[in-house]
């Protein structure tokens, strides 16, 4: 076993805690920016990091590109989301969602624009947000995580929308119609949340055809609920599908994903394909660590999870390639497709360490940010 | 034949066929030259325009006649031969006047060239002039700027400005109604007055130069009057030396160890007299009791003082030795081969020699523990070397793991970040050490004493980085910048020691000895176990297969002590492995787990193992307790035995899904992404009724 044991530098107070920091450091979101050219990371002290990814592709990339442009302290617990809109990245963590503007964000001392917190049952224990997903259609914002609930945002007025589900699609004619009725219903029809989940939220993932919001969560469930009517369509409890299930793993769902036929889902139970419309899994994908991190990409699907490796899958179950990175566990993973910056079309994969790893392309890891 | 007849230019008889005007011209002409005229003057009065007409009549009248000619001689006759000749006598003429034409033409051309050339003459002339005139303004030019450009020599001095200058020069130098209008002459006006001002200058100047040989000569004088002071005064100390004796005064004393101090080599002096003056320092601000009495900080000189002065008193004689050695080393290596290394041993031993003398200074603490420090001061590496001794009040069991914790090779190491005084602090020794053949001077260091840097900045020896030279002076000021911070980290690394050992006592036994006041930190209940706390070698942490990311980030350092802590609860078994950087505990020991249970687990592999140790040395600071956190050791440790609890219930939850529930409290589940934190949090306020360990 051979060990580079680097030079020894003498090491003060200040030194030994941020090299602590830096040891135990765990990146649990990314989100790139409008323009394709940044990358945000969010790591379990509440900061942010600001990448350029521009900077650090480009030929005469130094030592100093690979680091952050910034870094503030965005949360007082852990970032575990983060998405961009066209203006704005949104972080959440700790019970509160924040939103800070792409074009202040790379000066220094910069402030959030806003910070929401959703409407909680009880205001003692504030539940962390596990997940954020944006609707573009709806223009609101999706959260869920540890009140095993989803809140809906309006991105416009910034408040927690009140649901009326035959408003859906804008027939203005309808609302003015049915105004009294609105009046009459409204006692029972307002709904805040979309509650069914009996554990934490882990993940989101949205039907893009159908406007049909898919949910999974340490209960072990997937959840589809419509938008239009809030309401639950349809539940797959991966874990009592004996051919996925893996009891000594437990049985929480951590990452999903869609893209509206077809919906991939893993976590304790193995990472498997489900057809959606028959509710019946259809490939069971052979990996044994929990994966932490599924997507589509072309006809492919990455997955991530313990273990060092970027797992490429084709749709039948064949591993078509697994890439190595540098951190042992990998949380999230981030497809840079901003038609922007086409020459900043990376994938990039960040998990239980300080370092973000950029595949340039799917084949290997170029180069690892870090923190 | 036309340059014939142009060059036979004759004077000729007026013809009157030509024109009637012309022919009015001619013989006015005539009137005025005479018989004669010049064809010449005929030109300037023809018109060429109609020269040129006539010569066309005359071709055609020619050409007529010629073809008349030709008419009657083809057709022959009598008659024909008197027309002919009449046609001929006409033709004839015609040719006359074709001639005259010719050489008219002629002379016109000739007329028309000379023309030119005297108008090109003319021009060239012309021509020349103005080149010369351009040449000259040019030069003048030329001139002009070299005299604008001339730099006076004035312009370099620097003058007084013009308001001072108005208001303080003499007006028959300044002459203000001259000068207020015309700069040249208030330029002129203010050098003068420079001229004069500089002149007042050098005769002050003249003047101070004497009156300061006056003062040295008075200077001379006294000096020599104080000189032949000393010996007078002397003998007055010895007449009364023995009344000071007789009178028993303090004074002796004090008296006696400064005069030894005189002796000290200068690092040491400085030293012995910081220390001594902080010392003093400290118990007058401690107490208004007299300061001997309440002493935190104590001072002596030991070692011979003859041996001092012996050595003190030939110091070129020595020096002489060593070159003479150096050519009897040439000499001594080709005789006798067999000796080289005793003499190389010896000159090691040259090399490696303390000063008799040393400085001792005792460090007492709040509990009575003393820390002993000697210092020694190397003569020939010019650095300084500290021993360090701990005694205690009551006497201590020493238990086995605490062996390095106050032995005197580590218990001062790293004071300062770095700082384990293993490599001497002097970069001129490097070479000293290749001369005599030693290597490092790690090898001598238990021997004597450890060269810290702290302890060179104490006695004022400071050693630049990079410039290997012998030039170090012993500096005061360095040293008292120096000697309160150090002072008091030596007070808290003998605190912070102590606290260790007596934790270390308990720890071996699988006691966590948590304190009182720290008891708020943990659960009421906690079931994992300490069972071992053992110290391993630093290679052994090295070789460890959990250890590789402290190793990576170089936090496992040599200077570091290691320590190997076994936590149970039931068949689980948590293997710790601990670095204890010797800043304890503003440096918190930092620590790595594998776990036995089902398999191993460590943080490559399992997530909640890498919140744990996250959780131990990162938010260390909650940890802390009171100042000044000593107990820092035993409540991670404690800490640990929670976490290890919390990760068996959580886990074990997870795997029973046949079991009966043990942990009726949902929200107990360890989370996906270890939130280890809340789960704590929850952990506190759920006393949860706990089975004994989990059974499988």
């Amino acid at each position: 076993m051979e060990r580079a044991v680097p030079h020894a530098v003498p090491l003060g107070q200040m030194e030994v805690f941020q090299a602590l920091q830096r040891l135990h450091m765990t990146i649990f979101s990314q989100s790139v920016s409008p323009c394709g050219k940044f990358l945000a990371a969010g790591n379990n002290y509440g900061q942010i990091a600001i990448f350029s990814l521009s900077a650090a592709l480009s030929s005469e990339a130094k030592e100093e590109s690979k680091k952050p442009v910034v870094t503030f302290q965005a949360h007082d617990g852990p970032v575990y989301s983060m998405v961009s809109t066209d203006r704005h990245l949104l972080s959440a963590g700790d019970g509160e969602v924040k939103a800070w503007l792409w074009a202040e964000i790379l000066k220094k001392g910069c402030k959030e624009l806003w910070r929401r917190q959703p409407p909680y049952r009880t205001s003692l224990e504030v539940p962390e947000i596990n997940a954020l997903l944006l609707v573009p259609k709806e223009n609101s914002l999706i959260l869920a995580g540890g009140d095993c609930q989803l809140h809906t945002m309006d991105l416009e007025t910034g408040t927690f929308t009140v649901r009326r589900p035959w408003s859906w699609g804008g027939q203005g004619w309808m609302v003015v119609g049915s105004f009294f009725l609105d009046l009459l219903t409204l006692g029972f029809l307002l709904q805040r949340a979309l509650r069914g989940h009996t554990d934490y939220v882990h993940c989101l993932a949205l039907r893009e055809r159908s406007p049909e919001v898919l949910s999974g969560g340490e209960d072990g469930a997937v959840r589809l609920w419509d938008l239009r009517t809030a309401k639950e369509v349809q539940t797959i409890e991966v874990y009592k599908h004996e051919e996925c299930s893996r009891p000594h793993n437990g049985r929480w769902i951590s990452c999903l994903a869609t893209d509206s036929d077809w919906m991939v889902c893993g976590g304790g139970p193995a990472l498997t394909l489900w057809h959606l419309r028959s509710s019946t899994p259809t490939t069971i994908f052979p990996i044994r660590v929990p994966q932490k991190h599924v997507t589509f990409y072309q006809d492919l699907i990455l997955s991530a999870g313990q273990g060092r490796c970027v797992n490429q899958w084709q749709l039948s179950g064949e591993l078509k390639a697994q890439v190595p990175g540098s951190s042992p566990g990998l949380l999230s993973l981030s497809l840079n497709q901003q038609p922007a910056a086409p020459e900043c079309k990376v994938l990039t994969a960040a998990g239980n360490s300080s370092r973000v790893d950029v595949f340039t392309n799917l084949g290997y890891r170029a180069f690892s940010l870090s923190f | 034949m036309s340059s014939e007849s142009s060059k036979k230019r004759k004077p000729k008889v007026i013809r009157s066929d030509g024109a009637p005007a012309e022919g009015k011209r001619n013989r006015s002409d005539t009137e005025q030259e005479g018989k004669y005229y010049s064809e010449e003057a005929e030109v300037d009065l023809r018109d060429p325009g109609r020269d040129y007409e006539l010569y066309k009549y005359t071709c055609q009248e020619l050409q007529r006649l010629m073809a008349e000619i030709q008419d009657l001689k083809s057709r022959g006759g009598k008659d024909v031969a008197v027309e002919i000749e009449d046609r001929r006598i006409q033709s004839c003429v015609h040719f006359m006047t074709l001639k005259k034409l010719n050489r008219l033409a002629h002379i016109r051309l000739k007329k028309g060239r000379d023309q030119t050339h005297e108008a090109k003459q003319k021009v060239d002339a012309y021509h020349l002039q103005l080149q010369n005139l351009l040449y000259e303004v040019m030069h003048l030019q030329k001139e002009i700027t070299k005299c604008l450009e001339f730099k006076s020599k004035h312009e370099e001095i620097d003058l007084v400005s013009l308001e001072e200058f108005y208001k303080e020069a003499p007006p028959d130098i300044s002459k203000a109604e001259v000068t207020m209008g015309d700069p040249h002459q208030q330029t002129l006006a203010r050098l003068d007055w420079e001229l004069e001002q500089r002149k007042r200058l050098a005769e002050k100047y003249r003047e101070c130069l004497s009156n300061k040989e006056k003062i040295l000569k008075e200077i001379e004088v006294k000096k020599e009057y104080l000189s032949s002071l000393q010996p007078r005064l002397n003998s007055i100390m010895q007449a009364s030396l023995p009344v000071q004796e007789y009178l028993f005064m303090p004074f002796d004393q004090a008296h006696k160890q400064y005069e030894t101090a005189r002796h000290l080599p200068p690092p040491l002096y400085v030293l012995f007299v910081q220390a001594t003056a902080y010392g003093q320092a400290c118990a007058h601000m401690k107490s208004s009791q007299p300061p001997r009495q309440d002493k935190t900080l104590s001072v002596a000189i030991e070692g011979s003082v003859d041996e001092a002065k012996a050595l003190f008193k030939p110091p070129e004689d020595s020096q002489d030795d060593e070159s003479d050695s150096d050519a009897e080393e040439e000499q001594t290596t080709k005789r006798r081969r067999p000796t080289l290394g005793v003499q190389l041993d010896d000159k090691r031993k040259e090399m490696l020699k303390r000063h008799p003398l040393s400085v001792m200074l005792d460090l007492k603490c709040k509990d009575d523990s003393v820390l002993h420090l000697t210092f020694y001061y190397l003569m020939n590496l010019n650095i300084m070397t500290v021993k360090a001794k701990v005694t205690t009040a009551t006497e201590l069991i020493t238990p086995i793991s605490a062996g390095d914790l106050l032995s005197p090779d580590s218990v001062l190491s790293c004071l300062y970040p770095g700082d384990h005084g293993k490599k001497t602090p002097n970069p001129a020794n490097q070479y000293q050490f290749d001369k005599v053949g030693i290597l490092t001077l790690r090898d001598y260091v238990l021997d004597l004493g450890h060269p810290y840097l702290w302890v060179q900045k104490l006695g004022g020896l400071h050693f630049p980085k990079e410039q290997p030279q012998h030039t170090v002076i012993a500096d005061h000021s360095l040293s008292a910048s120096h000697m309160e911070t150090t002072m008091k980290l030596l007070k808290t690394r003998v605190q912070s020691r102590l606290a260790l050992h007596k934790q270390f006592a308990s720890l071996e036994h699988g006691i966590v000895p948590v304190t009182s006041d720290c008891q708020y930190l943990f659960p009421a209940k906690v079931v994992s176990r300490l069972v071992k706390w053992v110290t391993i070698a630093h290679e052994d942490y090295m070789e460890l297969h959990f250890t590789k990311d402290i190793v990576e980030a170089g936090l496992a350092e040599d200077t570091n002590l290691y320590y190997m802590a076994l936590v149970e609860r039931g068949t689980a078994k948590l293997q710790a492995a601990v670095v204890l950087n010797p800043g304890y505990s503003s440096i918190p020991p930092i620590f790595q787990l594998c776990l036995n249970w089902k398999g191993e687990k460590t943080n490559s592999n399992d997530d909640n193992i890498r919140a744990m140790e996250s959780e131990v040395n990162v938010c260390y600071k909650e940890l802390c307790g009171p100042r000044p956190s000593h107990q820092l050791l035993t409540n991670q440790l404690q800490r640990l035995c929670v976490l290890l609890d919390v990760y068996l219930e959580t886990e074990s939850h997870d795997d029973s899904v046949e079991g009966p529930k043990e942990f009726p409290q949902e929200k107990m589940c360890l989370r996906l992404f270890s939130l280890l934190p809340t789960v704590l949090v929850q952990l506190f306020f759920t006393s949860t009724p706990e089975d004994g360990p989990p059974t499988e």
